[in-house]
């Protein structure tokens, strides 16, 4: 053992023999003296950003090429107004009805002693495994009455009030539980403890939830196909279809604007809602909120809550499949098939969305400004566009500006996905940078690191678990995307939602139904790890 | 022999000026404290210096080589210069050993080094735990080893005991203290507690409006400080308006004698008079000043207690220091009589 004279012998209190410094070391004045700009990130952000754009970039052209005349002509005829109709009030309605489910839920999980509240943490979130139009299967293949505006609501409501739930549930554990003790010793009751701190410390998240959900449904098509209610989305589809074009460019453009209108109103409305917080940091345990007797309402609802969004889908499915009067499965192969070549698309597809959204990410949490945030903010514009969109984007693309892929467009589906669920990844790659501050890194290079020893030995390794947590909400979304696959898909190659969907859509519902369990117990499984995720992210802080 | 030499050092933040050409050089194999109250700007100068922020200009050297100028500036990775954050900054993910063999090269981390360095903070049973399983105290000292892994020119030490328990961070402190003295690492520490900065730094350094006002020994700094500001900053104080003739003021204590030059003739001062250096009598009627108890900060070893003049009811209560034996309730007569020499500046 020596003594800690000798540790830092090399120093002993004596200046470093100086030595010139190699020139690579230094950077000269020009550089020095300026704020330091994230060039090589603000590149590939750019980049990303501008790949993004294409779609959008495509109606354009598109929409110039059939003439303003056209498509103004398009855009006002009685048609649009009943599409707007239709779909802006199913958003507003399903949206409130999320946002009074999400909070409500992630609530009673995170805040009281509501019984099995690990139990219930995973099963509210696993209906986002649960793909929209399998949803709307379950319940129009068992009950015919579920259709239109009515059935639309339901179904969509029960599909992605998790949107709300996750991110919610989320803000309420990082938040400072202290401030509702606060307020009760005030004097406030719980009712106005809740709406006036809970509330208004999730606000941000519940707005934030509010738009995905929002976007989602603007996008939402297989769902709406089956329950029999036009939107946007369903008539882009059939206009597409119909190789008419202009007029689905028309309406492309009505449904981005209306688009931009909810991306804007969240906006202005989260600026608002600057949490402070003093003190420590520090996270306390403290007792979660009695429920008493209301317990027992409270589980009711769970159950309720779980029986709807989770078993009447997949009880549906179970029924279908061993109902006698319809044909049953024939043979197990096609069903693997499907099965691989969903897994290995999602697989492909989460990666590249992951790592396109890292360096997005990077520079908005490190290096805010507005034109950053605002280069980060366009990309949300892609959740905005229908996947049907992207989708012929992409055909369109490469058709004029390349000599074309032939068949296998295999690489094109996966750019596609990569694209159209960006947004996802960028989420969830953002909330994994904050948890690898930049104080850390600083750390690190004070230690003699370079830049790349730093992003692979602290960054990364502490924005792991987070990372992974965004590649599998993309991996989920694949797995359950039905729209694009559909027109992309190489011929003669089934995915578990094709598959399907061809079979539902001849009414072979004992077909389709292991199909429909098969695309569920696959993206169940990334939810769970999810869930799984956030939960550890909970018990590290506590 | 100066370690770290600063000159005309600039930086501003949009138009909030915070460090306005600063100078400071820092003696080779000393523990050095910038002392300033919050926001003056201590932790922008540990981070110009650690490279981790731009200065607007001005130099910077460590050792005989230049790290920031107009013309260079060497990013944090090549400068070798130790930071130990405020909150420790521990890597979560790694272990204790890890995160103190960080900075060394792959094969040195698992070797005698890292051994070494714990033991030195006295952490060797901890090695293989994690940052959250520690005290702030043991997290600190985790923090410091780490930082004197890599041989550092120097270390730069961000409120390092702000976050401790005071019980804690006397003991944590003179720890400190010992681990610089063996190890010999020139230090730079920021705080804004005078008594910590007094306690353990063998110079002081005031910074103020974006300068350094004063630099020296803790004693000098105490005794002599530069201006009536830095006396009130550093301990407490009572300043007195007095007039001065010669080597003698008078004030509302009476005729003091003042030490250093004085111009001829009379003139108007400033006059520190440290609260220990004034008895303090129970009775009244004895010979001095006059007046009564305003009240009594007990601190057991002494007390405090801040007295009202007699006559002189527009000047603030006088501040005395006294052993903790006395027994005087607020409104007992008491007599005060200065000892010792005073200090004044010209008003």
């Amino acid at each position: 053992m020596t003594s800690p004279g000798a540790i830092a012998a090399g120093t002993s209190g004596t200046t470093e023999p100086p030595g010139p410094l190699p020139a690579h070391r230094t950077r000269r004045a020009g550089h020095a003296r300026r704020h330091r700009r994230p060039v090589v990130l603000l590149t590939f952000s750019a980049l990303i950003a501008a790949a993004l754009a294409v779609p959008l970039v495509f109606l354009l052209i598109e929409a110039k090429g059939a003439g303003a005349g056209t498509v103004l002509d398009l855009i006002f005829r009685s048609l649009t107004w009943q599409l707007l109709w239709n779909t802006v009030r199913l958003t507003v309605v399903v949206t409130l009805l999320c946002a009074i489910i999400g909070t409500a839920a992630a609530w009673c999980v995170e805040r009281t002693d509501l019984p099995g509240r690990r139990i219930w943490a995973v099963l509210v979130v696993v209906p986002l495994a649960i793909p929209d139009f399998v949803v709307s299967f379950g319940w129009f293949s068992l009950w015919s009455w579920v259709q239109g505006f009515k059935g639309a609501i339901i179904v969509l409501t029960l599909a992605v009030y998790p949107l709300v739930y996750l991110p919610v549930s989320a803000s309420l554990r990082s938040a400072d539980p202290g401030q509702e003790e606060v307020a009760r010793s005030l004097g406030v009751r719980r009712i106005s403890t809740f709406l006036r701190v809970t509330l208004s410390q999730a606000r941000g998240a519940i707005l934030g939830g509010c738009l995905l959900v929002a976007l989602v449904l603007l996008a939402e098509f297989g769902a709406f196909e089956i329950l029999g209610y036009q939107t946007f989305t369903t008539e882009i589809f059939t206009e597409f279809n119909a190789a008419n074009i202009p007029a689905a460019c028309a309406l492309s453009l009505v449904l981005v604007l209306i688009s931009l209108v909810v991306l804007a109103g969240e906006g202005s409305m989260r600026g608002r809602g600057r949490v402070a917080r003093t003190g420590p940091m520090a996270q306390r345990k403290i007792p979660p909120a009695k429920l008493g007797k209301a317990r027992w309402p409270v589980l009711a609802g769970f159950t309720v809550l779980a029986l709807l969004a989770l078993g009447v889908p997949v009880g549906a499915s179970v029924y279908w499949m061993f109902d006698s009067g319809s044909p049953g499965l024939t043979g197990g192969v096609p069903l693997l098939t499907a099965a691989l070549t969903t897994a290995e698309y999602g697989v492909l597809a989460g990666a590249a969305a992951t790592v396109a959204a890292f360096p997005v990410a990077l520079l908005a949490v490190r290096h805010p400004g507005r034109l950053r945030m605002m280069l980060e903010r366009s990309t949300y514009l892609v959740l905005a566009m229908p996947g049907v969109v992207i989708a012929f984007a992409l055909i369109y693309f490469t058709e004029r500006y390349t000599s074309g892929l032939g068949n296998n467009t295999a690489p094109l589906l996966i750019v596609c996905y990569a694209i159209m669920f960006f947004p996802l990844a960028l989420v969830g790659v953002k909330a994994s940078l904050a948890r690898a501050p930049v104080k850390l890194d600083e750390m690190a290079a004070s230690l003699g690191q370079a830049r790349l020893a730093v992003l692979c030995r602290v960054t990364l390794r502490l924005a792991g678990p987070g990372l992974m947590a965004a590649f599998c909400l993309v991996f989920l979304s694949v797995v359950t995307e039905l729209t694009a696959t559909l027109l992309l898909i190489p011929t003669g190659v089934q995915t578990l939602a094709t598959q399907f969907w061809e079979y539902q859509s001849n009414l072979s519902y004992g077909q389709a139904a292991p199909f429909a369990l098969v695309m569920i117990a696959v993206a169940a499984a990334p939810s769970y790890l999810l869930g799984r995720f956030f939960d550890r992210s909970s018990a590290s802080r506590g | 022999m100066k370690q770290l030499a600063i000159s005309g050092l600039r930086k501003a933040f949009g138009p909030h000026r915070v460090l306005a050409d600063l100078d400071l050089e820092v003696p080779a194999g000393s523990l050095t404290a910038i002392l300033g109250p919050s926001g003056s700007g201590k932790t922008t100068l540990l981070r110009i210096i650690a490279g981790f922020d731009l200065a607007d200009g001005g130099t910077v050297m460590i050792g005989d080589r230049v790290v920031d100028s107009d013309r260079v500036h060497v990013s944090p990775e090549h400068r070798r210069i130790g930071y130990v954050p405020q909150e420790g900054s521990l890597f979560p993910h790694l272990t204790v050993a890890a995160n103190v063999g960080f900075g060394l090269r792959a094969r040195q981390r698992r070797g005698q080094r890292t051994k070494d360095l714990l033991a030195a903070v006295g952490l060797s049973d901890l090695g293989r735990r994690y940052p959250h399983e520690l005290s702030g105290g043991q997290q600190q000292r985790v923090a410091l080893a780490r930082a004197l892994a890599i041989e550092p020119a120097m270390v730069l030490l961000d409120e390092p005991f702000a976050s401790l328990d005071a019980h804690l961070r006397a003991s944590v402190r003179s720890d400190v203290q010992q681990i610089f003295r063996d190890a010999g690492t020139t230090a730079l520490l920021v705080t804004h507690d005078q008594d910590e900065a007094l306690a353990i730094a063998d110079h002081v350094a005031v910074l103020r409006d974006g300068r350094i006002a004063q630099h020296s020994t803790p004693q000098y700094l105490y005794s002599e400080p530069a201006d009536s500001g830095i006396a009130k900053f550093i301990g407490d104080a009572n300043l007195l308006d007095g007039v001065r003739h010669g080597d003698f003021v008078e004030t509302a204590l009476g005729r003091l004698r003042a030490e250093g030059p004085s111009a001829a003739g009379s003139q108007l001062v400033t006059v520190l008079v440290r609260p220990e250096h004034i008895e303090l009598r129970p009775a009244a009627g004895d010979a001095g000043p006059a007046g009564w108890v305003v009240d009594c900060e007990y601190y057991g070893h002494d007390a405090v207690l801040r007295v009202q003049l007699k006559g002189n009811g527009d000047i603030a209560p006088i501040i005395v220091r006294t052993a903790g034996d006395h027994q005087l309730p607020p409104g007992s007569p008491v007599t005060l009589r200065p000892k010792g020499q005073v200090r004044t500046w010209p008003r």
